[in-house]
């Protein structure tokens, strides 16, 4: 799930409106941005599911680190507390439970694989309610979090530009590109192109 | 990669669109 997460970050700008967008937008992404190097550096890495053609939510995610519960509670802390510094507390806090919401996102359409402690400590039971078996269900799902996130930013963002013309084809412009560039990621996603 | 430079790509463009959006300042809550 990738789609998913950028819909939700837009949608908690709506709310939030003084925590800048690329900001949330980084923060749900935080979790998979530091499993980068960690997978590079084949710490953490993916293998195809079992009986499951490759593709979109054919993939185990053996995130050890990133994607354990106590692992995204640490990550989504602190980066919630580097942004409190310039940004102040409720902006902080904003940050960390965007970031944290990628790990509960993760649990809905992940099959088991996210681990309650890091390294899977105590081999606890590993979490996921699977969703991407159902891989178009869990599409529509991704769409719907999208268009809805897009909707409500579109909405706030009018709210704040008031009856200036110039201003509310600026919001609709950009709640335009959240829904176009989603979808693109969404179709790559599930077509497996740009690697 | 292309897919990680592309959402990078994407959060840059819609950053910069939205920043010209008279949202409060983020500074507007520290304490």
């Amino acid at each position: 799930m990738i789609t998913g997460h950028f819909g939700l970050a837009a949608g908690v700008k709506s709310k939030a409106p003084q925590v800048p967008l690329w900001a949330l937008m980084f923060a749900t992404v935080w979790l998979d941005i530091i499993f980068v190097p960690l997978f590079l550096a084949a710490i953490e890495t993916l293998s195809a599911a079992p009986g499951v053609p490759p593709g979109y939510g054919g993939a185990i995610i053996h995130a050890d680190y990133t994607h354990s519960l106590i692992g995204a509670l640490i990550l989504s802390a602190l980066l919630g507390w580097l942004a409190s510094i310039p940004w102040g507390r409720f902006s902080g806090m904003v940050i960390g439970l965007v970031s944290f919401s990628h790990w509960l996102l993760d649990l809905i359409v992940h099959r088991p694989d996210l681990p309650i402690l890091p390294r899977n400590l105590f081999g606890l039971q590993r979490l996921g309610f699977g969703l991407w078996r159902f891989p178009a269900a869990s599409a529509v799902v991704e769409l719907a979090i999208l268009l809805a996130g897009a909707w409500l930013y579109w909405r706030a963002a009018l709210r704040v530009t008031g009856e200036r013309r110039r201003g509310r084809n600026l919001a609709t412009l950009s709640a335009a590109l959240i829904s176009v560039f989603g979808i693109i990621i969404l179709t790559l996603d599930i077509t497996g192109i740009g690697g | 990669m292309q897919f990680i430079i592309g959402m990078l790509l994407f959060v840059v463009v819609l950053g910069i669109v939205d920043s010209r959006l008279p949202w409060p300042s983020p500074k507007g809550d520290r304490n």
